[in-house]
């Protein structure tokens, strides 16, 4: 594995990205409008704020994943391996999103003033972390992008509802980092097992979207029927 | 609602190979989407130096025939054997649409061994030769269907293709590209390279006459080839 096949697709993600202007603007918005409408509900409003980060670095990750998807064949035709592709988008999307989570930390730290901020960032970061794999295994699996922004809304909604102690809201992928932020802000519960249960959840997400692109992937094409030049070619 | 190739079981072997060893052999490949059968048993075989234009009317499988060529596509029982590297021009041009035409073509460098540089020179070489702008940085979206259809043709052309296997490459060209075109496959084939090409609009130009070895033409029912040229 050569490190320019994965460093070409991070940087073509980029400059993709960078070119999304009103989206990039909307998608550091949509949380922090979370945050802000509620505040009124005091802590709280660092894990609702938190956890709609979600909606943005994961529906950003869609977009990117389901774009490139009718391109990724031919490139994979061309000689990248499906997983080459993958490791740059999620390399490139996870610098994103860590560095929107650190902006969105500083301003929710300043805005609510958590007992311990370092764990409000650490939420915030897992929220991000876990949200890129989450997008790429939904955009390549879908078919349409509404399906794809159905399972986003509909995931991170019952997320947002659930409180962390519920056992559904153990099976759902921000679970650790939703434990991590309510223990930021009230201190009440336990935060062992959120980074654990974080990094599983977000490997299993990614190796899921290998796995899917990878089923994707064009078949290769024998050559080993054909004679070496010179020698005489076999009748169809 | 496949080509019925029993009165042309081998449709490559039934002339002498013309020029150099097979590129592209496909053997008895069938495919069926759901009940629709697309492909029922074709064959193929296309030769270093030759071109095949392969025509027919909408839904006769051609394209199909074309991505289990290019290994996109599965086939139900048969298979496909290429000696070297495939380059692939699909109908709809798989464009990011975000980015421009060198940004393409650094895209597709490192899967194929080139640097960026070369990659760039090579690409503006191929569409310098149908009149694109290259000096333009004009993302994709804001191209017009033939300036889009020509990046896809030159990603296909990039790097060291043994055959190419092209699909309606020329939708959008205006005549000159489109003559261009059809000479470019002239050099193509004296390269040496196999060239397939899906191809609607044979009959409207007699120059397509001199350039293809072969007219393969995928009917609902049936597939018929024309002599040797």
């Amino acid at each position: 594995m050569r490190l320019r096949r994965i460093l070409v697709p991070a940087e073509m993600t980029a400059r993709e990205l960078a070119r999304r202007g009103l989206a990039l603007g909307l998608l550091t918005a949509l949380p922090l409008a979370f945050y802000v409408a509620s505040t009124h509900s005091g802590s709280d409003a660092v894990i609702t704020g938190g956890i709609a980060m979600a909606f943005s670095i994961a529906g950003a990750s869609i977009f990117i994943a389901m774009t490139a998807r009718p391109v990724d064949q031919r490139l994979t035709l061309a000689g990248y391996r499906p997983y080459e592709l993958l490791l740059g988008r999620l390399l490139l999307l996870e610098l994103f999103g860590l560095a929107i989570a650190g902006l969105f930390s500083i301003v929710m730290v300043f805005g609510t003033g958590p007992q311990d901020p370092w764990l409000l960032a650490g939420g915030v970061g897992l929220v991000a972390l876990t949200s890129v794999p989450f997008g790429l295994a939904v955009g390549s699996l879908v078919p349409n992008e509404l399906e794809g922004v159905l399972i986003l809304i509909g995931v991170v909604g019952v997320q947002l509802t659930l409180q962390s102690t519920q056992t559904l809201a153990k099976f759902l992928p921000f679970w650790g980092a939703q434990r991590l932020l309510q223990h930021s802000v009230e201190g009440t519960v336990s935060v062992s097992a959120a980074l654990p249960a974080s990094l599983a959840y977000s490997l299993a997400l990614f190796f899921a979207a290998a796995y899917i692109v990878h089923r994707r992937a064009p078949v290769p094409v024998s050559a080993a029927e054909f004679p070496a030049p010179g020698q005489s070619v076999p009748s169809a | 609602m496949s080509p019925e190739t029993a009165e042309l079981p081998d449709l490559g072997a039934a002339a002498p190979p013309p020029a150099g060893a097979a590129d592209l052999e496909v053997c008895s490949v069938s495919k069926s989407y759901g009940d629709r059968l697309v492909l029922d048993d074709v064959s193929l075989t296309v030769h270093a130096g030759e071109s095949v234009a392969i025509t027919g009317e909408n839904g006769a499988g051609k394209s199909t025939l074309l991505r289990i060529c290019a290994g996109l596509i599965k086939p139900d029982s048969g298979h496909v054997s290429v000696r070297g590297r495939v380059g692939f021009c699909p109908q709809e041009p798989g464009l990011f649409d975000l980015l421009s035409a060198d940004e393409h073509l650094a895209m597709f460098a490192p899967a194929l061994g080139l640097t960026r540089e070369q990659a760039i020179r090579e690409g503006h070489a191929l569409l310098a030769e149908f009149s694109f702008p290259t000096a333009e940085r004009t993302q994709c979206r804001r191209l017009s269907g033939g300036a889009r259809q020509k990046v896809n043709l030159a990603l296909a052309l990039l790097g060291n293709a043994t055959v190419l296997l092209l699909d309606e490459p020329y939708q959008g060209f205006d005549h000159g590209s489109y003559v261009s075109f059809w000479e470019h496959v002239a050099r193509w084939t004296a390269a040496g390279l196999g060239v397939v090409v899906v191809t609607h609009l044979l009959e409207e130009n007699a120059l397509v006459e001199g350039v293809v070895s072969r007219v393969v033409e995928m009917n609902i029912t049936r597939c018929e080839e024309d002599p040797p040229q």
